[in-house]
């Protein structure tokens, strides 16, 4: 298991935050390489998402759910559930946000296994660091 | 044997013209060191006159994948295309490719020369100096170890910038002398 901890600032009030981050359609194309395959509930979507390897690229598939949001505390849980498609690997994240005005933290708890672990958890935490602060940065303009 | 004297002109037919690149980062198991080779380059050696020369143009949209070792998997033809076409499109982009020698001085009893010029890299022009092997005096090999950041160029990078592709490359050239040229 992974755990990160990063912050972002939009700039903008929470309630706005609060309605970006829990729009599944804003939120996953965010992370890059990532897009909704279908929406199946207001809280849930099939998605994936493509992360370049240089010349390679390894393509997870799988659900993104919103599994506990409080409206008041602004707290919400994202559970992603992935596999690698071709192989025999799978990457879950449980992902904490907790918003305040202009912005917010993002909790990161991650389970990578096959190919992409297979590097060490070295690498895997590097490359996860990489990808959330991406993805944080572009929460600043969502 | 040195080269005798004369005017070569050499291209692809006449041999290898490479560039091996390394790999570093903290996810650099990820990636792969590469053997690519310029398909499209003209190189000249004037060995007539008082004042030897060397030079050579490359065309920059024509390097191919030719080996790619380490890795999490072998290389396809798929990944080859992959590389060839992020080359064009985001690291060379077609851009100037030129050497022109500014001293070329005969060493080893003519079986080396030493070649101090300027390489001309996507408009960025930049001190370069290596030695031309000559050995039976039919064959050239040489080679000289640049450094991207030197031309302006920022080493490709991948992965959230955890796999990037070393700044050191090494160009080298390996070809034989084309018959009949060498005596005017």
């Amino acid at each position: 298991m992974v755990e990160l901890d990063h912050s972002f600032s939009t700039g903008k009030p929470t309630d706005y935050n609060w309605e970006a981050i829990l729009d599944l359609d804003r939120l996953i194309p965010c992370v890059q390489g990532g897009r909704v395959v279908e929406r199946t509930s207001p809280t849930s979507a099939k998605a994936e998402i493509k992360v370049k390897m240089g010349a390679m690229a390894m393509t997870f598939t799988g659900t993104v759910e919103v599994v506990e949001q409080d409206a008041e505390a602004h707290r919400a849980v994202m559970k992603v559930k992935s596999r690698e498609a071709g192989g025999q690997g799978h990457a879950n994240a449980d992902v904490s946000f907790a918003l305040s005005d202009g912005g917010g933290t993002v909790h990161t708890a991650a389970q990578i296994t096959g190919k992409a672990a297979s590097m060490g958890e070295g690498v895997v935490v590097s490359v996860l660091d990489g990808l959330i602060k991406d993805f944080t940065q572009r929460l600043e303009a969502i | 044997m040195p080269i005798p004297a004369g005017r070569y002109t050499l291209g692809p037919e006449d041999g290898t013209l490479t560039v091996r690149t390394g790999r570093t980062g903290a996810a650099s198991k990820a990636g792969h060191d590469l053997l690519l080779e310029v398909t499209s380059w003209r190189a000249t050696l004037d060995l007539d006159g008082a004042e030897p020369a060397v030079a050579l143009t490359a065309d920059a949209r024509s390097l191919k994948v030719r080996e790619g070792t380490g890795g999490m998997s072998a290389l396809d033809d798929g990944d080859r295309a992959n590389i060839e076409q992020t080359i064009d499109d985001e690291v060379l982009k077609g851009g100037t490719i030129e050497f022109r020698s500014r001293r070329v001085e005969s060493r080893a009893g003519g079986e080396a020369l030493w070649v101090e010029g300027d390489l001309d890299l996507l408009g960025t022009r930049q001190p370069v100096a290596f030695d031309l092997i000559t050995g039976d005096g039919a064959r050239l090999t040489g080679s000289a170890d640049l450094r991207q950041t030197d031309f302006g160029l920022k080493p490709y990078s991948a992965l959230f910038g955890t796999l990037k592709v070393a700044d050191q490359i090494e160009v080298a050239i390996d070809a034989r002398l084309p018959a009949g040229e060498a005596v005017r």
